[in-house]
């Protein structure tokens, strides 16, 4: 297995490097790309499919001659679970990337293709990583190899802006990683996983809550958690859209991963931690989701959405982790194995979403959604495509969103029935339902806005079907979400073998969902059939009544115009209006209309203004600095004298 | 799956339709008006299934298929639902969330639908229904996680079922106040004063009304009595839980269960002709404080014992 999964990255690397190679010939650098990169794909799902289906963990170690020890990779339920996440996105994205970019007339497609390709390779090595070196450098090239994509259309302003916020940010998570290992790896052999795990479960004690804090702030950056989740609507925003479904579904996850990767290794985790993640991720979830309906431009909206659904992920995380620091091992295991499956579930239907919207960017030259209407006519498959995503991440039945949001549920419903101060963490259920209900808001304003109704400008007018490269990994996403929500017994037993890493072995004893599983399976399906078959038994019985077509009621307006139709500002400020100032949103209202300007409270209300201010502040010292050779000598002199005298005296004392 | 669930399951879709004819009519009755007959409902029913249906020509597909898809959805949520009062016809732990699935399914076919049509009239009403729904859900969560802690189950028919009547003795203000949170749910889902009133006449007022404005003829028969099912289902919600009939026999409970789906009816009615229809922007204040009031019986729930 470890060879299948070495030349299934050497096979991704090498398509990555064939799309450079063949640069001057763009269609075949296109397919043997796309091709390449699936071939590759599969072969790096095969030993992470075996793994969950009950294969051997595997470990090997390369023998490295730097400090931190060998350089270790392996797999386990958790690394796998993961990886079959970025297989699956990563493959699709690609393909949909090699028709994406075919138009455009630039060299950079080349060098785009090679760095999703890279991208790739360096996300399966960041999940499979088991020592800090190895790690680290995976989640160095990832996050650059994002960056360059980030900025892909760099002659934008808007681009050049978000990619320089991301990268800010992603070095303040690095900077955090590189202290969270220092500080982990003081008493241990090397900086191995299974080193770290030791120190962690020697009775001398190690900063634990340093470590876990360490972490909430690398991995909370990575995974845009609020309040650290500034960087990321305007870096998925800016990036080609294929590269926004990789950024969305898959590197944020990387957060996540590890995460529970941490939680895993450090064995017991405190009570304020479980907290502390529950917290946030209701945070998280109900600011994304309120932030998101504020929006206009169509990926913003769905980065937005990745904040709410990464407080979704969390939520179950944190209600996992109090579950073992509670001593309910159920609780335990529902919780992170509901978070693992969300992790899936985000990434398929959350890429498709991005797909979906770029398609839509593609056709109609524009993201802004009250620009657009009237699509599902022009593009029905991408239409089709999007309202099934859609429906998904709102957790409608019988969709894959309902699975993992169930999952969560059991685990705090079981919280609740427990004993202590974890059953307040039942409360979180009402956080689950505003989120369930806002998203539903939210999915309804855009598949209204832009698909529904007619064509607001020439521009969506003109909007025709996307091409087969660009539909056919669409539609294989949307399957998947399908297949998940019809048949959760597939991916919810390998969900809770995975949460097994993290909350420990001995946890899985306590939960037997087989029984219920199946009910839910066979509700699911009945749901689709009864649909399926009422609508045509219905189309029967109404066969030759309904074929009168008129126009639409308008308040007995005779002539309704595209601009008369409800635009996307209208359809959010009622829903918006009781969040306040929190909503970040200005709106102008005018005798003739409402006009609405989405900001981030996060971005644009704190962190930018305190970035100027403490800008003026070291502007004024700036004269000491760019003065004189003679004061500058000055300083050193007094600087010298200051650490004598510093030196002097403690070794006085 | 017993007789008595699927018995019982024909009684409410049965009565389904009297319901919003029985409190229009107590409403008339207390403002000192005749009003509509009771079954005013079926009547509609039987001359709308009679008719053609036009659809306007910017309309979809969704369009077409939203009402017979909603009304299949509420039929599985009241599949759900332990309608005799000792078990569900389908059930399993959390199938909960499957019933505010399904409802939600509902709510997003109707604003789709909504949209689907292009008028501006019909997105007022969309963007109201969403609002609605949103805060709605999180009060319906928290009422289904009280139910879990006063009774311990996780399945619809066990919260509802048996394990209440033992709670009842137990945990009796906090049950008072599930009730009531909701019976105000029920009027905000049903489109019932004062969150929507069903018989004003100006679309600019209305909510659910104004969303379904583009239905006709059988597609407006299927709508009109999918919103008297999901009235019948928060119905029989609040009396299951204020009036639990689990002690009783399974042919008394089947007679009583019509009884108390009247009831609740007639004091939604009895609602309507003492409150007028709420501002707008105070229908989320209303549910955010029903929210609140289950978040107090729940800490009452979670007082050690």
């Amino acid at each position: 297995m470890p060879a299948l999964f070495f030349a299934g990255l050497a096979i991704i690397a090498a398509g990555g490097l064939s799309a450079v190679l063949l640069r001057r010939r763009s269609g075949l650098a296109a397919g043997v790309f796309a091709t390449l990169i699936v071939a590759g794909c599969a072969m790096v799902a095969i030993p992470a499919v075996d793994m969950l289906t009950g294969g051997r963990a595997w470990e090997i170690s390369l023998a490295a001659r730097v400090p931190g020890g060998d350089w270790v990779i392996g797999m386990d339920q958790l690394s796998a679970f993961f990886l079959l996440a970025i297989a699956i996105v990563g493959a699709a994205a690609a393909v949909y990337g090699a028709g994406y970019l075919a138009g455009a007339h630039r060299g950079a497609v080349a060098f785009a293709h090679a760095a999703v390709a890279l991208l790739l390779v360096a996300l399966a090595l960041v999940v499979t990583a088991r020592a800090a070196v190895p790690f680290l450098i995976a989640w160095e090239v990832m996050a650059i190899a994002a960056f360059l994509l980030v900025m892909y259309e760099h002659e934008e302003d808007d681009t050049r802006r978000a990619g320089l916020i991301y990268l800010a940010a992603t070095h303040t998570a690095t900077l955090a990683l590189i202290a969270l290992f220092a500080t982990w790896g003081v008493g241990a052999r090397d900086l191995s996983f299974a080193s770290l795990a030791q120190v962690a479960a020697s009775p001398t004690g190690f900063g634990r809550n340093a470590v876990l804090l360490l972490a909430l702030l690398a991995f909370g950056l990575k995974a845009g958690v609020v309040p650290f989740h500034f960087w990321l609507p305007g870096a998925h925003a800016a990036a080609p859209s294929h590269v926004s479904a990789l950024m969305s579904g898959l590197v944020i996850k990387t957060g996540i991963y590890g995460l529970l990767r941490v939680a895993g290794l450090i064995g017991g985790v405190p009570e304020w931690y479980g907290w502390t993640l529950l917290g946030l991720g209701l945070l998280s979830g109900v600011l994304g989701v309120v932030w998101a309906l504020a929006q206009h431009d169509l990926k913003r909206l769905l980065a937005y959405h990745s904040v709410e659904n990464i407080g979704i992920i969390l939520i179950g995380m944190g209600v996992g982790t109090l579950g073992r620091a509670y001593g309910l091992p159920a609780v335990a295991t529902l919780g992170y194995a509901g978070a693992i499956l969300h992790v899936l579930n985000h990434a398929l239907f959350k890429g498709l979403l991005f797909l979906g919207a770029g398609s839509v960017a593609q056709a109609a030259g524009t993201r802004r959604m009250d620009a657009l209407g009237g699509l599902a006519r022009l593009m029905p498959v991408t239409w089709l495509a999007f309202l099934v995503a859609s429906a998904a991440i709102v957790g409608l039945p019988p969709l894959n969103g309902f699975v993992s949001e169930w999952t969560i549920v059991q685990a705090l419903l079981r919280a609740g029935l427990g004993e202590g101060a974890i059953r307040a963490a039942i409360f979180a259920v009402a956080g689950l339902g505003l989120m369930g209900g806002l998203a539903l808001a939210c999915f309804a304003k855009v598949n209204g806005v832009v698909f529904l109704g007619r064509p607001r400008t020439r521009g969506a007018e003109a909007a025709r079907e996307s091409g087969p490269f660009l539909l056919g990994p669409m539609l294989a996403l949307a399957l998947a979400c399908v297949l998940i929500g019809l048949l959760p017994a597939l991916m919810v037993p390998p969900a809770i073998a995975a949460a097994g890493v993290v909350a420990g072995p001995s946890a899985l004893g306590g939960v037997d969902l087989s029984w219920d599983l199946v009910r839910f399976s066979r509700l699911a399906v009945l749901l689709t059939l009864a649909l399926t078959l009422a609508w045509l038994t219905w189309r029967r019985l109404m066969r030759g009544r309904w074929r009168t077509v008129a126009h639409t009621w308008n308040g007995a307006y005779p002539l309704p115009t595209p601009r008369m139709q409800y635009t996307a500002s209208s359809f959010a400020a009622p829903v918006l209006e009781p969040f306040g100032a929190i909503a970040g949103l200005r709106a102008e209202r005018t005798e003739a209309g409402l006009e609405t300007h989405p900001f981030d409270p996060g971005l644009d209300g704190v962190l930018l203004p305190a970035w100027w201010r403490m800008r003026a502040v070291t502007a004024s010292l700036r004269s000491a600095q760019m003065s004189r050779l003679h004061v500058s000598l000055l300083f050193v002199l007094a600087t010298v004298i200051a650490l004598l005298c510093y030196l002097a005296l403690r070794a006085n004392w | 799956m017993t007789w008595s669930s699927v018995a019982a399951l024909g009684v409410v879709l049965l009565v389904a339709p009297a319901l919003p004819g029985v409190a229009t009519r107590t409403r008339s009755f207390l403002t000192g008006r005749r009003g509509p007959p009771a079954l005013q409902l079926y009547f509609e029913l039987a001359k709308l299934l009679r008719k053609r249906v036009v659809y306007g020509a910017t309309t979809t597909w969704l369009f077409r298929i939203a009402p017979v898809s909603g009304l299949v959805a509420a039929l599985l949520a009241a599949c759900l639902l332990p309608l005799d009062g000792r078990g569900a016809i389908a059930g399993f732990a959390g199938d909960f969330v499957l019933f505010a699935g399904l409802l939600a399914l509902g709510r997003f076919l109707v604003i789709l639908a909504a949209l689907d049509t292009g008028s501006s009239l019909e997105g007022v009403g969309a963007s109201r229904e969403a609002m609605v729904g949103a805060f709605a859900e999180t009060a319906l969560f928290l009422v289904f996680a009280a139910l879990v802690l006063a009774t311990g189950r996780t399945t619809l028919s066990g919260m509802l079922g048996s394990p209440l009547v033992a709670a009842w003795s137990a945990s009796l203000p906090s049950l008072a106040m599930l009730g009531l949170g909701l019976f105000v749910l029920l009027l905000a889902e049903a489109s019932r004063v004062p969150v929507d009133d069903p018989a004003t006449h100006l679309e600019l007022t209305m909510i659910h009304e104004v969303a379904i404005l583009d239905y006709s003829g059988p597609d407006l028969a299927l709508v009109l009595y999918g919103s008297s099912l999901k009235f019948a289902l928060f119905t029989a919600l609040a009396a299951g839980v204020l009036g639990p009939r689990a002690a009783l026999g399974p042919a008394a409970a089947l007679a009583v269960l019509p009884a108390e789906l009247l009831l609740v009816a007639v004091a939604v009615g009895a609602v309507e002709a003492v409150t007028a229809r709420l501002r707008l922007n105070r229908i989320p204040q209303l549910l955010v404080a029903t929210s609140a009031l289950v978040v107090f019986a729940t800490i009452l729930l979670l007082r050690p014992a």
